[in-house]
């Protein structure tokens, strides 16, 4: 076979010029395009550099964003967008606690059942219009009236009875029982967002489908949304006259990212600012980043293992195919007692979190709880003996029989099979509950499938993670006998089957408690239940991890590290309030080097390609006969 | 036939005076393609069924998976399971997908509260730019490998090229495009960040040529990734077609008519390996809608297979059926296309 001799064969056809011609045509079309690439890429950040406004870049939440219309929506890459657009009656003060927003002073009245709001006067919507308590209550009463208005944030006002709003600066809740957490029902992100009642009441009809993207979009908040294109990003403008501090940045941007590699890889390449909710492994190798900030805010976030203690129906009515074995209380204590959670935190999410042992995340100090001693108690000796006093007989291959059914102590444990961490930590826990002679059967499955298990109650052991706001009564409520399902299996929101009229009586005491010293004390007595009860086993709380590039923002972290180093928990809200670019002059410009680069590689590449293409098209006339 | 085929595989020639070509007849070229369509369209609707008897079996409760974590009464889950229709029979399910599908409806999302066709419709552009681009470029450079390592097969070129684009077809997509962002987004040792590290264009990139340029270079990682990792099947399928192509005889005359070794291959060898190619790249061109999951979740590309992997996590079963229908009215009308191709690229089809 010959070698492309012919390709150097010179034509001089005119029948085949044409087609050189062509080529070559295309070919420096191309490479003026690649090359024009190269120069805009380059071009966009070096006229950046000058003195144009700046634009703080964060990571959207991993979760997205479903809808943009506030009524509906519960991802959390939208909740932050209200957050940031949409005002509330409260703020929530760093250390967690409702402070002053849109009103200045909130009082119950003297029988607990009538709250009082004095709001700011002089107020603006992003369209100059004024804000008034009208608003505030349009939109409670709109939720309390209106099932499509109640998607997301119906159960917040599901005890309020009227909302009224007698003069532009007075608003009055009238609850129907006595709420002790009225101050949190419109919070920034967690709570309700208090929209512009003359943008709205044109769509109480469409309310279901209306999207809400018209921007920029009629608000306030310490920013306003300018732009938002689906899975790519939101752009907003800084409101300098926020009344709660303005924004240092001129504008804002939450990129949206689908996996946190992703973002750090752009956190370090300077594309963004600011990422939170990164891993674990991330965070070690970020903390080697000079340019980079890698912190700790306190978890709020519980990772547990949930126990099939009998599943039943609010009735009564047994559910599923859970293991008797575990309605027996030595059993679910002997696996509490095999758990070493300091073990877990140091393997499973390397030393960055705290063992768990009280219900409630440690995120929210005003109700943290523990045990006697400060921890949950790890005792192997004690867990064998437990079940060997209650008569659970080890057999030849070391696992126990339940001397009720006289079958062998095997239980299930359902995993989420997209969590590494329910993978590493079921592993340890297998091992820790063989050594007390009880053999687990690890069953990876989809999400889906385990809510499924979970409602129908099939199922032994769970792993499991939940997350609380600032006000816990959700995540309490969960835990009581109302949270059980119907007779169908229908409507319930429990995730271990737990009843117990005690714990019952001090929720209702809770929510009706409004000195909130007092409250913590009911709440702290309604964890030390569901600790002894072991359906619920805590195993950790992994501490909040986040990264901020030091060269482009400072200040963005909001309060103060403690001895461990732990930041309190962050909400964007006033991270992005508070987060200022870098003083003058401190500016590197290796961004845009990089693009250029990137620019002229892509350049060079096309370039060649082309070059070769009109070669090959060249030959390739020349052999035509 | 070699005439045929060549005015086929190198459009730029002139057209030869053919005799036997299709439009000559038209008769039996609609009777053949009513024949494909009726065809089609009894695969969709039954690809359709299939489709909603999998959804509906599939063990999940979206009630469940939809209100998880979020303040929920039983009275609002009650409600949410009445208005997702979860309280109605399988069968009267069954008959308002199928009449909602013949109307054109595709329904509400569960979790999005948004119609599903605006759902599909804001990613689909961005996932034909991403897999389009992608399938183009890697159709052209496997071809042109496969091409030139079957004729010389068991020379160095030959050994080079399919050994590395073996070696990349067998490596994870989600790996490969790993190590790209970390390379080349990141940046490593003395390698700047050259591209970034996600999403389809910049928040603030300018409009117009600006804008198409910012895409550009939003797009060379994740079509990269797509390229290295697919290009193997049309090199391998293509080589394996030039060998089978090698003995035969009409190359001898090709040769002895003292044509260059080039021009028995690209004008007599390269068109008639090509239809096995042609297969191939239809049935790829059928899945381009449904994306390439992994590569759009490492670099946060807008795209149609992360909205499936979203719906597939509740389950949101509108959201699914839709997604499932676009994608397999995709393949099923690639398929047809495929079939009416033939026929005109193979007079063997033509004869039956």
């Amino acid at each position: 076979m010959t070698t492309d001799a012919d390709r150097s064969t010179p034509s001089a056809r005119p029948g085949t010029a044409r087609t050189r011609n062509r080529a070559s045509r295309a070919a420096a079309a191309l490479a003026a395009l690649a090359l024009a690439g190269s120069a805009g890429v380059a071009g966009a950040p070096a006229a950046a550099a000058a003195d144009q406004p700046t634009t703080l870049r964060a990571a959207m939440s991993f979760s997205g964003v479903d809808t943009l219309n506030p009524f509906l929506a519960y991802f959390n890459g939208a909740l932050d967008i209200f957050g940031s657009v949409y005002p509330t009656l409260n703020s929530l003060q760093p250390d967690g606690t409702p402070g002053p927003y849109l009103a200045t002073s909130w009082k119950p009245s003297d029988d607990k059942l009538t709250w009082t709001y004095t709001l700011r006067s002089g107020l603006k919507w992003s369209d100059g219009k004024p804000i008034t308590a009208e608003d505030a209550a349009w939109t409670l009463n709109l939720i309390m009236t209106d099932e499509t208005a109640a998607t997301a944030n119906g159960s917040l006002v599901a005890n309020f009875e009227k909302v009224t709003a007698p003069d532009a600066t007075t608003l009055v809740i009238r609850t129907k029982k006595p709420q002790s957490n009225v101050p949190y029902v419109s919070i920034p992100v967690s709570g309700i967002p208090i929209v512009p009642k003359h943008v709205w009441e044109q769509h109480t009809g469409d309310l279901k489908s209306f999207k809400n993207d018209t921007f920029p979009l009629v608000g306030y908040g310490p920013w306003t949304l300018t732009d938002f294109r689906t899975e790519q990003y939101a752009k907003f403008t800084a409101n300098k006259d926020f009344v709660l501090g303005a924004p240092k940045f001129d504008r804002l941007v939450e990129q949206s990212f689908k996996s946190p590699d992703a973002a750090v890889a752009a956190l370090r390449s300077g594309q963004l600012d600011y990422v939170n909710n990164i891993e674990a492994a991330q965070y070690k190798a970020l903390k080697g980043d000079k340019d980079v900030k890698a912190f700790q805010e306190v978890g709020n976030r519980w990772f547990g293992v949930e126990l099939n203690a009998g599943a039943r129906t609010k009735s009564g009515k047994k559910l599923g195919t859970g293991s008797p074995a575990l309605g027996d209380t030595a059993v679910r204590s002997a696996i509490a007692l095999a758990v070493d959670r300091d073990t877990l935190v140091a393997k499973v999410i390397d030393g960055l979190g705290k063992p768990g042992a009280g219900y409630l995340p440690p995120a929210w100090p005003q109700w943290a709880w523990s045990p006697a001693g400060g921890k949950a108690e790890h005792d192997p000796a004690k867990a064998n003996k437990l079940l060997d006093d209650a008569g659970y007989k080890r057999g030849g291959d070391g696992v126990r029989t339940d001397p009720k059914t006289g079958r062998p102590l095997v239980l299930r444990l359902g995993i989420h099979s997209d969590r590494p961490r329910d993978t590493q930590a079921s592993a340890y826990l297998a091992g820790w509950l063989k050594d007390i002679g009880v053999k687990v059967d690890i069953q990876a499955l989809s999400m889906s499938k385990l809510n499924d298990d979970l409602a129908k109650g099939d199922w032994d052991m769970l792993m499991d993670s939940w997350s609380t706001g600032p006000d816990p009564t959700y995540l309490l409520g969960i835990q009581t006998c109302d949270a059980l399902p119907d007779d169908q299996g229908n409507g319930g929101s429990t995730d271990a089957f737990f009843c117990d009229p005690e714990y019952d009586k001090l929720f209702e005491q809770q929510v009706t408690t409004f000195d909130q010293g007092e409250r913590a004390q009911v709440i702290g007595k309604m964890q030390d239940i569901l600790y002894k009860a072991n359906s619920d086993i805590m195993l950790f709380y992994a501490n909040g991890l986040d990264a901020v590039r030091t060269d482009t923002v400072q200040n963005l972290v909001t309060g103060k590290a403690d001895a461990a180093g732990l930041y309190p928990s962050q909400t964007t809200f006033w991270n992005y309030i508070t987060a200022a670019p870098p003083a003058k002059g401190a500016k590197d410009g290796s961004g845009s080097n990089a693009a250029l680069i990137g620019g002229g590689l892509v350049a060079v590449l096309v370039a060649a390609g082309v070059a070769v293409l009109a070669m090959r098209r060249r030959s390739a006339s020349d052999d035509r006969e | 036939m070699s005439d045929l085929l060549d005015a086929v595989a190198l459009p730029g020639r002139e057209e030869p005076a053919g005799s036997s070509r299709p439009g000559r007849s038209p008769a039996p070229f609609l009777r053949y393609l009513a024949s494909k369509v009726a065809a089609a369209l009894v695969s969709f609707a039954v690809t359709l069924v299939i489709g909603f008897v999998l959804f509906s079996l599939m063990p999940a409760n979206p009630v469940q998976s939809l209100t998880r974590g979020r303040p929920t009464s039983a009275a609002q889950m009650e409600h949410l399971r009445h208005q997702l229709g979860l309280d109605q029979p399988v069968w009267h399910r069954f008959l308002s997908f199928v009449g909602d599908t013949l109307q054109g409806r595709l329904g509400d999302s569960w979790q999005f509260q948004q119609p599903v066709a605006s759902l599909i419709g804001e990613r689909l552009w961005p996932t034909l730019l991403l897999t389009g681009t992608a399938t183009l470029l890697s159709v052209v450079l496997g071809l042109w490998l496969g091409v030139h390592s079957g004729w010389r097969h068991g020379s160095r070129f030959d050994r080079l090229t399919s050994g590395i684009s073996l070696t990349l077809w067998s490596v994870p997509t989600f790996w490969l495009a790993m190590i790209l962002l970390v390379v080349l987004s990141t940046g490593l040792g003395p390698i700047p960040s050259l591209f970034p590290a996600g999403g389809m264009s910049d928040a603030y990139s300018p409009s117009g040529f600006g804008h198409v340029l910012d895409v550009a270079h939003h797009l060379v990682l994740p079509c990269l990734t797509m390229v290295l990792v697919v290009f193997a099947q049309y090199v391998t399928v293509m080589r394996s077609s030039v060998i089978d192509e090698l003995g035969n005889p009409y190359l001898l005359t090709a040769r002895a008519k003292g044509l260059m070794d080039s021009q028995v291959r690209n004008r007599h060898a390269a068109p008639n390996a090509l239809l096995p190619s042609v297969t191939v790249i239809f049935l790829q061109l059928g899945t381009v809608v449904g994306g390439a999951i992994t590569v759009e979740t490492v670099y946060s590309w807008p795209g149609l297979g992360f909205l499936t992997y979203q719906a597939l996590q509740v389950p949101d079963l509108p959201l699914l059926q839709g997604t499932f229908i676009v994608f397999s009215a995709s393949v099923i009308l690639m398929n047809l296309l495929a079939d009416v191709v033939y026929r005109f690229l193979d007079p063997r089809v033509r004869a039956q």
